[in-house]
Parts: C-alpha cells; sequence; structure tokens
C-alpha cells in the first residue's frame, strides 16, 4: 500500500472542509453539488467529478452534477446499478479504482471518449443506504493513493448528507403541493344534497389519505374515501393514481365491487407492494338509495332524523393490493329525506391504547342529522378536540336534504 | 415504556415472531426486518401476535408483503391471534381472508 503523508493530507482535510462546511450553508442543490466536485477536482488535483444520484424506483444512477464531463449530465447518462464502473460501486458499496479506462472497464462511451486514463469512485453512503457515487478521472495515467481515496470518501460523505436532506425537504414540498392539488377544496353542487368535507394532515409524515366526491354522467353520485399506506411522497403519488384511476372506472360502471374490483386489478399490476383502504359509494340520483362496496375500509356512518345514528350494515371486502382477486360484497341502504352519511379514514377514530369500537362510538354519538357542515365541525369537535392527530384525518359529510326535494317514496 | 420490539424464535425448525403489544408506524420497520429474518429461515413461519393488542394498517401493510412473498417462494404464514381489537381489525381488512390464523401457537405449528 501506498505511504499515505499525513501533513499533506491533513493540510488538504482541514481546507477541504473549511470548504465544504461554507458550501453546504448555501440552499440550492444544483449550485452545491457544483461547488462540492469543482473543490474535489481541486483538492485531488483530478480532471474530471461527477455524481450520480441512484433513484430508487428504476434502480439506475443518474448522472446529477459533473464538474469537467458536464457531458454526462447534459446527455442523461443512466447506469444501471450492478454494471459498468458507476453500477458496480453502486451494488458493492465499495470504491473502485481503475488504471484502464475503454468499454471493456466502464459502461459509460463518455468517460473513454473524453479520454480519461484513470478512474477512482466511490459509495455516497445516507443512512446506512447507498444514495450514489462520487467519481473522479484524470487525462493522464495516474495512481490514486490511500490518501486520495479517503479524501474522496470524506467528500462523498458530506456530499451524502447533503443530497439527503435536500432529498427530504425537496419530497416534503413536493409531497405537499401533491396532497394540495389532489383532495379537492371545492365540493360539487348537488341538487338536493348537502357536502361538507374536512382534510388535516397529520403530524406524522405527510401521508395518503383522501376523499373524492364526483356526479356521474347518468346521475349518480360516487363517493371515494381512502387510505394508502405508508407516508410522504410516495404514498401521496400512489394516492394521486388510485384517485384517478378510480374516477375512470366509476365512468364505466356505477356498480361499486366492479369498480373496486378493476381498480385493485389495476394496481396488483402496476403497483404490486401499494396498499390501501378505499370505499366506494354510489348513490342514486335523487339520493334516495346508496350502494357502497369496501376495500378494507371502515362503514359509514349514517344518522337518519330522529335516530341515533349507527355504522352502516356494509359487509367487509378485501383491501386494495392484498392480492385476493373474490368479488366485494355490495350493499344497499336507504338514505330517508335528512338523512346524512358520514364517510371518513382511521385517522379520526383510532388512537393508541384503545380499542376501534371506542372510537367508532365516540363517532356514531357524535354524528347528528343536521346539516353537513355543522355535522362536519361537531365530529371534529368531539373527536379531535384539541389533540393533534398523528396520522391524516379525511371527514366527508353527504347530507339528503329533507322537505320537497326529498323522494315522496322514500 | 411498553417494549415494542420483535423476537424470532425458534420452535424446533419453525420460526416464530413474536410481535410486541402495539404495532405501528413507529414500529413497522423493525417488524419488516423480523419477518425478512424468519423468512430467511424457512419459507413458511409462523407469526405468534397473542400479545398484540393494537395494529394499525402500517403493520398489516408488513404482514401483507411478508405473506405475498412467501406465497411467492412457495411457502405460508401463520398468525396467531387472540385478541379482540386485532381480530377486529382483520376482519374489517379482509384480512383474514388473505392468511389463515389461528388461536393458538401449538395449533399454528401443528398444521403440515
Amino acid at each position: 500500500m501506498t505511504a499515505v503523508d499525513p501533513v499533506s493530507v491533513e493540510g488538504r482535510l482541514r481546507s477541504f472542509q473549511a470548504i465544504t462546511d461554507a458550501a453546504l450553508s448555501r440552499l440550492d442543490d444544483r449550485d452545491l453539488l457544483a461547488e462540492l466536485l469543482d473543490r474535489t477536482r481541486e483538492i485531488l488535483r483530478a480532471d474530471t467529478a461527477a455524481v450520480l444520484l441512484l433513484d430508487f424506483s428504476s434502480g439506475h444512477l443518474i448522472a446529477t452534477a459533473a464538474a469537467g464531463l458536464e457531458e454526462e449530465v447534459r446527455q442523461g447518462v443512466r447506469i444501471p446499478v450492478g454494471r459498468g464502473f458507476a453500477g458496480q460501486i453502486a451494488a458493492q458499496h465499495q470504491p473502485v479504482i481503475l488504471d484502464r479506462v475503454d468499454h471493456t472497464t466502464v459502461l459509460n462511451p463518455i468517460l473513454w471518449a473524453k479520454g480519461i486514463q484513470s478512474l477512482m469512485g466511490v459509495p455516497m453512503v445516507a443512512g446506512g443506504k447507498v444514495i450514489g457515487v462520487l467519481h473522479v478521472g484524470s487525462l493522464t495515467h495516474r495512481k490514486f493513493t490511500a490518501g486520495d481515496l479517503e479524501l474522496l470518501q470524506l467528500t462523498a460523505g458530506r456530499a451524502a448528507a447533503a443530497v439527503q436532506s435536500m432529498t427530504a425537504q425537496a419530497d416534503r414540498v413536493a409531497a405537499t403541493a401533491l396532497q394540495h392539488s389532489l383532495v379537492p377544496s371545492a365540493l360539487p353542487a348537488v341538487a338536493g344534497a348537502e357536502l361538507a368535507a374536512r382534510y388535516v394532515p397529520g403530524t406524522g409524515a405527510l401521508g395518503g389519505d383522501w376523499y373524492d366526491v364526483f356526479t356521474l354522467p347518468s346521475g349518480e353520485l360516487g363517493v371515494t374515501v381512502g387510505d394508502v399506506a405508508g407516508s410522504g411522497l410516495a404514498a401521496a403519488v400512489i394516492m394521486g393514481r388510485m384517485r384517478s384511476a378510480l374516477r375512470a372506472y366509476a365512468l364505466d360502471s356505477t356498480d361499486p365491487a366492479e369498480v373496486l374490483g378493476k381498480l385493485d386489478r389495476k394496481m396488483q399490476h402496476f403497483e404490486p407492494d401499494a396498499l390501501a383502504t378505499v370505499l366506494y359509494a354510489v348513490i342514486e340520483p335523487g339520493l334516495g338509495q346508496m350502494h357502497v362496496a369496501l376495500a378494507g375500509h371502515f362503514p359509514p356512518v349514517i344518522a337518519r332524523p330522529g335516530e341515533a345514528a349507527v355504522l352502516a350494515d356494509v359487509r367487509p371486502g378485501s383491501m386494495i393490493g392484498m392480492g385476493l382477486q373474490a368479488r366485494r360484497p355490495v350493499s344497499t341502504l336507504p338514505v330517508p329525506p335528512g338523512a346524512l352519511l358520514c364517510f371518513y379514514t382511521d385517522g379520526l377514530v383510532e388512537r393508541r391504547g384503545e380499542v376501534i369500537d371506542d372510537g367508532l362510538d365516540r363517532l356514531c354519538r357524535a354524528v347528528t342529522a343536521e346539516p353537513a357542515e355543522a355535522a362536519c365541525a361537531a365530529v371534529m369537535a368531539a373527536l379531535v378536540g384539541n389533540e393533534p392527530a398523528r396520522d391524516d384525518i379525511a371527514l366527508l359529510m353527504v347530507r339528503r336534504q329533507a322537505g320537497k326535494e326529498g323522494d315522496a317514496d322514500a | 415504556m411498553p417494549d415494542l420490539s420483535f423476537r424470532v424464535e425458534m420452535a424446533g425448525d419453525v420460526p416464530v415472531v413474536v410481535t410486541p403489544e402495539d404495532i405501528d408506524i413507529t414500529n413497522a420497520a423493525a417488524f419488516r426486518t423480523a419477518l425478512l429474518e424468519a423468512a430467511g429461515r424457512s419459507r413458511t413461519f409462523v407469526v405468534d401476535m397473542s400479545r398484540t393488542q393494537f395494529c394499525d394498517t402500517a403493520g398489516i401493510h408488513a404482514l401483507v408483503a411478508a405473506h405475498k412473498q412467501a406465497g411467492g417462494d412457495g411457502g405460508d404464514i401463520r398468525l396467531v391471534v387472540t385478541s379482540a381489537p386485532v381480530l377486529r381489525i382483520f376482519a374489517i381488512t379482509g384480512f383474514d381472508q388473505a392468511i389463515s390464523s389461528f388461536s393458538r401457537l401449538d395449533q399454528a405449528l401443528a398444521t403440515p
């Protein structure tokens, strides 16, 4: 092993650390990586430096920033993990030093087209996982030393931490923006019905709860409430896809079990790891009857005028993504004039250290057949009060108006 | 402070994942790890949930993923579930249709 000159390495380390600390205080992501790479190239006296970041969903390393090798980024270089120089580094979690750069040793032709003779690369690790690769190259033959490798690994550590925090922040912002765009704030106007809703994100990472309500071409009212397992941007993305797919299938069939079945089939095929609970209900024009199917979701609460609110008697069906094929049962409930239907996600009724029935009872006691907006307020006051809920809460109320608009044969 | 950790024990050749009182988002990752460990030892294994009083969708998610994986490998997961709240959640989510569950560990182990 080559002897390392401690003085020169330490000197370089100190100056490098000073620079990266200053660089890390800046917020702009691309500039940060570009600056790190410039300094890396300078301190290691290399001709090129590049960062590839791992895209987890595709398993590809994507060239994200480069100094002296901008072509990698501009030409959209993607390297599968396990293949080529960078891919091997990512797969093995180990540095690689190459003395020969050609089609037998690297996958990316830009590297040898550039005239790079020697390459040194290290994995970028954050939270115990490889999130990317950092490499430097020389246009003349060079033996990278143990000191060079150590410096590069230090730089990679800093870069990984910076990328991680940028990504987490970006994800949070993106997830929030996505949620805001998907969970509707304006409810449709429906003759003879009052609609009201609440959506409260939990204090934990953003979840995948949603509600949706829409009129169908044949005059029915479609009502969805759902909860994607997981949290953060990934759950919000899945939620958006499910909401969209369900709407499409709802246009083709007023049978809620068929709609949920198709949704389940689509998710199982395209996103086999996704899991969600969903309720889909179709309320007939005139609002006298509701057909509802459940995919692992809690049944709605129904409050008929003059009666205590109860959990609707709806048979359970399996969650979306569970891998079962059986058709879910559909339950049909009469909705008399003045009755209120309450749809919700488990964040409203689940409390740690409590049996679920207690939460459901509390909900039933809080729901009365009053105007929808007031009913929403009453439920939120009784079940949430001043306690921050850890889980998301989605709540949707649909009330069939009493009086002339109500159907005579209810 | 309740113990929220998972253990993997061996009952003869069969791994048994023993779950704590609560399973939720805070320990779901540890649950997945324990399930992976059991699956690494045998395609068919038992999850003993007799101590568990609360299991939310994070826990079910971990179980479903493990269950699908086991099925794909030609194996099976068997649950021991005794508490009413957990049975309720499994019934509501339809999970009880997907997986075999028993009320006693010896029953779960006895099935070939």
